[in-house]
């Protein structure tokens, strides 16, 4: 009869140890995974492979503006050295990069280069400086809950030049900021992050990741024929061609009606 | 006056006791020399289907315009009106409240009228009457004994002789009608420089500290009450960020928050140059300490018409104004080089406070912002 409650209390013991064990462990993990900084990129940049395949795309497609060691060539091509990862997705997923020609600005046009080989020049660039990366995320997540506050946000730092429904606008010396319609949202993200061509830069200090994602939820909400309640944009420029439209629509139809009372009477 | 034509006869009280409703018409036209020469019954055979098809229209248009009145009651009250985003549930129905409210009131006042009309062409007898036109005006008789009424209701008011009444009348209508300039018009006259050394004059922004507190750099985050201030650090090479007047006593100010941030001579271009672009930096004489390292501070507000110049191109440096394309360096103290634009824009200084290590505004702009007035010298 002794070595019964012994025997229980060691069993009890060893519980209450395990489950002392497995709370601690618990506790540990959901604490770290609260505190931990989420890394902030993905991108395989210890990748050895991905890195060299980058560098081999590279040599054929960039080298002859960029140079052999990503040091840029004197009125071709600008050094590539600390721009990061960000900057080449941007340049390369919009089809900018590669160039056609030296202009006055570089368009937009159909990617020459497949996501694959955009990601592995992305970590050969990184690999020589580092520089800004993309956060890992697909694009619906850079999408915001707050497209009021991002319109805000949208109209003081962008609207000046990409106009405050994202139509774009002219710059200087023929350079334009394009229009914003099928960009997609990591192409925004990293566009506000790099600071292609003559735009500003917006680090993430100046306009924190939250603030970004609320812009692009406004420009999702603006763009692609979002904010086109009466069935044509009518170029989307404002009270102008509106305005136009309704006088010229307006007064044809009032002359019509006029004309059509004076007949019949 | 056709009533003094010797031919009319009028009917005696007798006689216009007798006269029927188509009668009195008939002598209110002729005493007026107005002949009706055809006056149809547009349904001269009553009942027939085609009065019954006319009738019937005309109702179906009065119910057009109830039904449709009565549709837009109820879009009003039930329709869901709140704001839903393009991309959520609902928003289809959301984005057709405004076009459904317009199109049931428009569609009941149209119907309204178009069934106003439609009786009009069905139902009102289409007359042709013919009015006699006669020569010159009034005869000598007329206008003599007219004449004569109005000047004996003058004489007969005594008005002439009243002198005192005349004058007060003059005094009290003159007075009044100075009340009334002096309402319409004194509004517009004020002494703009009667506080020539506030904040609130033409020849200072809202950067202007009157009692030696700092006023710090901050940033718009869409919400006033949030105020975040600007570290050197904050922005890249090659970044601008438009900046407003912040004072520490005004923390938790919601209006005095909002009045800096919309104050229109407030708004002013932080620009952080890029480092190889700093070393290029010609400076305006006197300004040579206005930045803090690559930190550049513009004011916003375009020298020529006062727009705002917020087009800053990072690798040419240039700053360019929308509204006639104006353009200024920014590496040679934000002087015009393109367009109308003929000074250069104000330059903010700028320094870190060493406590908090926040930029704040050293001074006010040593020079008015903004386009040119009267008293301008420069």
């Amino acid at each position: 009869m002794t070595k019964k409650p012994r025997s229980r209390g060691k069993f009890r013991r060893r519980l209450a140890g395990l489950l002392a064990l497995g709370f601690a462990l618990l506790s540990v993990g959901l604490a770290y995974s609260a505190l931990a900084p989420s890394p902030p990129v993905a991108q395989a940049q210890d990748d050895a492979a991905l890195v060299r395949k980058g560098e081999q795309i590279y040599n054929t497609t960039c080298i002859s503006c960029h140079g052999a060691n990503l040091e840029g060539v004197q009125d071709r091509g600008p050094s590539l050295v600390g721009i990061g990862q960000a900057s080449v997705y941007f340049q390369t997923a919009t089809g900018r990069m590669p160039a056609v020609r030296q202009e006055a600005q570089v368009p937009r046009k159909p990617p020459k280069l497949t996501p694959d080989q955009v990601d592995a020049i992305g970590a050969f660039v990184q690999s020589h400086g580092g520089g800004t990366q993309l956060p890992n995320v697909p694009g619906e997540q850079l999408i915001g809950d707050n497209p009021a506050r991002g319109g805000e946000l949208f109209r003081l730092n962008c609207a000046s030049c990409h106009n405050f429904t994202g139509r774009g606008g002219a710059l200087s010396s023929g350079k334009y900021a394009p229009a914003l319609d099928g960009v997609t949202e990591t192409e925004i993200y990293a566009a506000m992050l790099t600071g292609p061509q003559n735009m500003p830069k917006f680090s993430d200090r100046q306009l924190t990741p939250e603030e970004k994602k609320d812009i692009i939820a406004y420009v999702k909400s603006v763009t692609d024929g979002n904010n086109n309640p009466g069935g044509s944009a009518l170029g989307g420029l404002g009270p102008q061609s509106e305005g136009l439209i309704a006088f010229i629509v307006g007064i044809a139809a009032l002359v019509g009606v006029t004309l059509w009372i004076g007949a019949k009477s | 006056m056709s009533s003094t034509d010797p031919e009319q006869k009028l009917p005696s009280e007798a006689e216009l006791a007798e006269l029927s409703r188509e009668d009195l018409v008939r002598l209110g036209g002729k005493l007026d020399d107005v002949e009706l020469v055809e006056y149809p019954d547009p349904w001269p055979v009553k009942g027939t289907r085609a009065e019954k098809r006319a009738e019937r229209l005309v109702a179906a248009w009065f119910l057009i315009a109830a039904l449709a009145g009565l549709a837009f009651v109820v879009v009003f009250v039930a329709w869901p009106s709140a704001y839903v985003a393009p991309d959520q549930e609902g928003y289809f129905a959301y984005s057709l409240y405004t076009p459904l409210l317009g199109a049931t009131l428009g569609l009941s006042v149209a119907a309204i009228g178009v069934a106003a009309l439609l009786y009009t062409k069905k139902f009102i007898p289409h007359e042709v009457a013919v009015q006699q036109r006669h020569e010159g005006g009034s005869t000598e008789v007329d206008k003599a004994t007219f004449a004569a009424h109005l000047a004996d209701a003058g004489v007969r008011s005594t008005i002439g002789r009243r002198s005192l009444i005349k004058r007060t009348a003059g005094l009290g209508a003159g007075a009044m009608g100075l009340g009334v300039g002096v309402f319409a018009l004194g509004g517009l006259v004020r002494d703009p420089w009667a506080q020539t050394d506030t904040p609130n004059s033409l020849w200072h922004t809202g950067w202007k500290s009157d009692d030696g507190e700092r006023v710090f750099l901050r940033r718009a985050t869409g919400n006033p009450e949030v105020v975040d201030l600007v570290k050197p650090g904050d922005l890249d090479a090659g970044a601008m960020e438009t900046v407003f007047p912040f004072r520490e006593s005004e923390r938790g100010d919601h209006e005095a928050l909002s009045k800096a941030l919309k104050r229109s001579d407030n708004p002013v271009m932080l620009i952080r140059l890029r480092p190889q672009d700093a070393a290029r930096v010609v400076k305006a004489e006197g300004q040579e300490d206005f930045n803090y390292g690559d930190y550049y501070a513009y004011t916003k507000i375009c020298s020529h018409l006062g727009c705002p110049t917020s087009l800053y191109e990072q690798r040419t440096n240039r700053i360019l104004c929308p509204c006639h394309q104006s353009q200024f360096d920014a590496l040679n103290h934000a002087k015009p080089i393109f367009g109308p634009a003929t000074r250069k824009l104000a330059q903010l200084p700028i320094a870190v406070d060493e406590k908090t290590g926040y930029l704040y505004a050293l001074r006010d702009f040593i020079e008015p912002v903004g386009p040119a007035f009267w008293e301008r010298k420069s």
